[in-house]
């Protein structure tokens, strides 16, 4: 007890406890879009682009964070227009920009002098680096993002369920579809310091896959991928502090094992 | 009054015509059936009303107003010939009803006491009751076809799009649907399109049918335009024989 009231008391650690919260609900929240929409590949294709970003930052002496960010979101826009523009399936234009933004982040990096530690960060993530700042931006964009799917779940989830019947209904479907890619391309490259690219889609989809294996209603989906998502976080940084490995595969594992359980759940309940 | 006129409406897909100068009215108030044999353009011509597909050339008028996509505000309610959707969304008949109702941008897991009373009225007018908190997904083709005529007519439509909506659902099941589109005609007053194969149907329900085969081959009422040498020219030969027997039994 005195070991946790101690360790609780290092700024680092409220910070690092803070934004796994933060996380742990927002990523689950946009996850259950990319679980429910087949996009997978899509998100980690965003993770993965974000690296070209932070590549290019690093390059011209931007914010690792801001370039990765904008790289992000150019490479969103660019998959939702070549899918809606050609006759190339989605996950080969996926395949093409994935493929494209990794070889340019690979070909930036090998530009730069010097051994660069804030790229690992980047790459493998570290929870307790996490500054004032980058809480304050996790919280804004968390407020921003969870309040607009909110606003809009209802015709999110309409295209969602059928895409022509959202149509016949009035719905927007490009608007909202664009709108979604560009939040799933913020939430990843805001998660990155935290989980790190190689495994941010995992946060996303781990806790929401989990929740589909056990909700009967999309209200307990909602609810069950952020419980998840909390307890990965919460529970995955205390472990890796207690077992002193990295944090973010440690919050992975956790979440993975919450998965095995519900699919164990979801085994018995067919 | 005309509930939709359709004037001159072309669809092309790789130079080639799927639809070509299809011009019809339909009063409302009326349940009007689209037949034709496969790959006549019965879904194509569904679609482009709807704004699904663009139209190379002509024109809709809903309800006097001339229809582009995005401005049906409700008007039309629209069942799909195949529904697709993952059947493992863990979403309830409910909450997909729940989640049609405008206003749209609102937070969707608070209901108001007069959107669940509407919800239960609806269910009870499509015989769904019981399926109210069932997952979609763990429907049967019948059920979730009452289903999707209740989120259909959720708004209130004046026009009732059905593709082959029978499609799929056994003889019982079918005739249910039949009855329940009959009573929405007759009790809401609602102007009913529907795509069908089965000719004994439309017998039956349709107060008018259109005879498709890329253009417009026959409209007017059944007993009336459905001819032998009509019906011989639209399907062959076999579906003629066919349908001289069933008129004789009826």
């Amino acid at each position: 007890m005195n070991m946790i009231s101690e360790y609780l008391s290092y700024p680092f650690i409220q910070r690092a406890l803070l934004a796994s919260v933060m996380v742990g609900i927002l990523c689950p929240f946009v996850g259950n879009f990319v679980v429910l929409r087949r996009m997978s590949f899509f998100s980690d294709a965003i993770s993965h682009s974000a690296f070209a970003g932070i590549a290019v930052g690093a390059l011209f002496g931007i914010d690792l964070s801001l370039s990765s960010v904008i790289v992000a979101i150019l490479i969103a826009l660019i998959i939702a227009f070549l899918s809606e523009r050609t006759t190339l399936s989605h996950d080969t234009v996926i395949g093409i920009a994935f493929s494209g933004a990794i070889a340019s982040g690979m070909l930036v990096i090998g530009m730069l002098k010097g051994y660069r530690a804030d790229l690992f960060t980047f790459l493998f993530g570290d929870i307790l680096a996490i500054t004032n700042n980058d809480l304050l931006l996790i919280l804004i964009v968390s407020v921003l993002t969870v309040t607009a799917l909110l606003a809009f779940l209802k015709p999110f989830l309409q295209i969602t369920f059928n895409r022509d019947l959202a149509r016949v209904e009035g719905i927007n479907v490009r608007f909202f579809e664009y709108m979604l890619f560009l939040i799933i391309a913020i939430v990843i490259t805001i998660s990155l310091k935290i989980i790190g690219i190689v495994l941010v889609t995992s946060l996303l989809i781990v806790p929401a896959a989990s929740a589909k294996n056990l909700a009967s209603s999309m209200s307990r989906l909602f609810m069950l991928s952020s419980v998840f998502g909390i307890i990965s976080g919460v529970a995955g940084l205390a472990a890796s502090i207690y077992l002193n490995t990295s944090s973010g595969p440690t919050i992975v594992l956790v979440s993975i094992g919450i998965f095995s359980l519900t699919m164990f759940k979801r085994g018995n309940g067919h | 009054m005309h509930a939709i006129s359709v004037e001159n409406l072309c669809v092309k897909a790789d130079n080639r015509h799927l639809i070509e100068n299809i011009t019809f009215s339909i009063e409302e108030g009326r349940i009007a059936a689209i037949i034709g044999p496969n790959g006549a353009g019965k879904t194509t011509l569904i679609k482009a009303i709807l704004g699904l597909i663009p139209y190379e050339t002509g024109s809709v008028t809903l309800f006097g107003h001339l229809f582009k996509h995005g401005n049906s505000h409700n008007k039309i309610g629209y069942v799909p010939q195949r529904l697709e959707f993952d059947r493992t969304f863990p979403l309830t008949v409910s909450e997909l009803l729940h989640f049609t109702i405008p206003p749209r941008y609102s937070f969707p897991f608070h209901r108001k006491k007069g959107e669940e009373a509407h919800i239960d009225r609806l269910l009870k007018t499509v015989g769904a009751q019981e399926l109210k908190e069932r997952r979609i997904g763990s429907l049967s083709g019948g059920e979730l076809q009452r289903v999707m005529i209740a989120k259909a007519i959720v708004n209130g439509p004046r026009l009732l799009i059905l593709d082959e909506p029978a499609s799929g659902v056994d003889i019982e099941g079918q005739e249910r649907f039949h009855d329940l589109v009959r009573r929405l005609n007759k009790d809401k007053g609602l102007t009913v399109i529907l795509i069908s194969h089965d000719l004994n149907v439309v017998y039956r329900f349709a107060d008018d049918v259109l005879c498709i085969n890329r253009r417009l081959v026959c409209t007017g009422r059944p007993e009336e335009t459905l001819t032998d040498d009509v019906i011989k020219s639209v399907y062959g030969e076999m579906m003629g024989a066919y349908i001289h027997s069933c008129h004789e039994h009826d």
